[in-house]
C-alpha cells in the first residue's frame, strides 16, 4: 500500500493526474460529439470513442484513490466517509429509480448518468460534512 | 479530548494554515483537532509535541489522570 505522503505532496500529485485527465476528458467529449455522427461511425470508432471519453475518467477515479491512501489521517478520514455516503446514496438512487422503470413508471434511464451521479451525490456528502451533519 | 494548541499556536503567533503547513496536513485538520471535532493519532500527536516542544501530556488531555486511572 502507497505510504502517506503528507498534505501537500499528496494533493500536488492529484492535481498532476486531475488537470491533464479532465482537459484530455473535456477536448474526447468536444471531438467525439462535434465529429462523430452515430448514425453513420463504425462501430470500431464509437467504440474508440466511448474508450477515449472514458478512460481519463476512470484515471481520475485511480487518482482520488491514490489521494485519499497519500493525504493526511483527517482528510483520509472525511473523503472516505463521502466516498461511502456517496456510493451508499447512489445505490439507494438506482434501487429507487430501477424498480420505477422496472414497473413502467418512468422510462429507461441511461446507464452513463450513475456516472455523474455518483460525483453529485459525493459533493453532497463533503457539503454535509462542511455543515457538521452526519449520517 | 482537549487540547490548548491553539493557546500554543497563538504564542507563536502562527496561523492555522502555517500550523498545517509545518505538520504537512490540511488547515482543516488544523482546525479539527483544535476544536476536539477529532482526535490525532500518536504519530501525529507526537510530531505535535515535537513541534510545540512540549509533552504530550501537556498538550492533550482526556480528562483521567493517572491518579484516576490507578484505582
Amino acid at each position: 500500500m502507497t505510504q502517506p505522503k503528507g498534505f501537500r505532496t499528496a494533493n500536488k500529485r492529484y492535481m498532476r493526474i486531475f488537470v491533464p485527465m479532465m482537459a484530455l476528458y473535456c477536448v474526447a467529449i468536444s471531438v467525439a460529439l462535434t465529429f462523430i455522427d452515430l448514425d453513420t461511425a463504425s462501430t470500431g470508432v464509437r467504440m474508440g470513442a466511448a474508450v477515449a471519453i472514458a478512460l481519463p475518467l476512470i484515471a481520475i477515479l485511480m487518482a482520488i484513490l491514490r489521494l485519499v491512501r497519500e493525504t493526511d489521517e483527517y482528510t483520509r478520514m472525511r473523503q472516505l466517509q463521502a466516498l461511502s455516503e456517496g456510493g451508499v446514496m447512489l445505490t439507494g438512487a438506482i434501487f429507487i429509480l430501477g424498480f420505477l422503470e422496472r414497473f413502467n413508471v418512468i422510462p429507461d434511464i441511461p446507464l452513463f448518468l450513475f456516472g455523474p451521479g455518483f460525483f453529485f451525490f459525493y459533493g453532497l456528502a463533503h457539503l454535509r460534512q462542511s455543515l457538521g451533519k452526519t449520517v | 479530548m482537549e487540547n490548548n494548541i491553539r493557546a500554543l499556536r497563538a504564542e507563536r503567533g502562527w496561523s492555522q494554515q502555517q500550523l498545517a503547513d509545518l505538520l504537512d496536513v490540511s488547515r482543516q485538520s488544523v482546525n479539527a483537532i483544535e476544536t476536539g471535532k477529532y482526535d490525532p493519532s500518536l504519530p501525529l500527536a507526537f510530531a505535535i509535541a515535537r513541534l510545540f516542544e512540549r509533552h504530550i501530556e501537556e498538550i492533550f488531555d482526556d480528562g483521567r489522570s493517572v491518579a484516576k486511572a490507578a484505582e
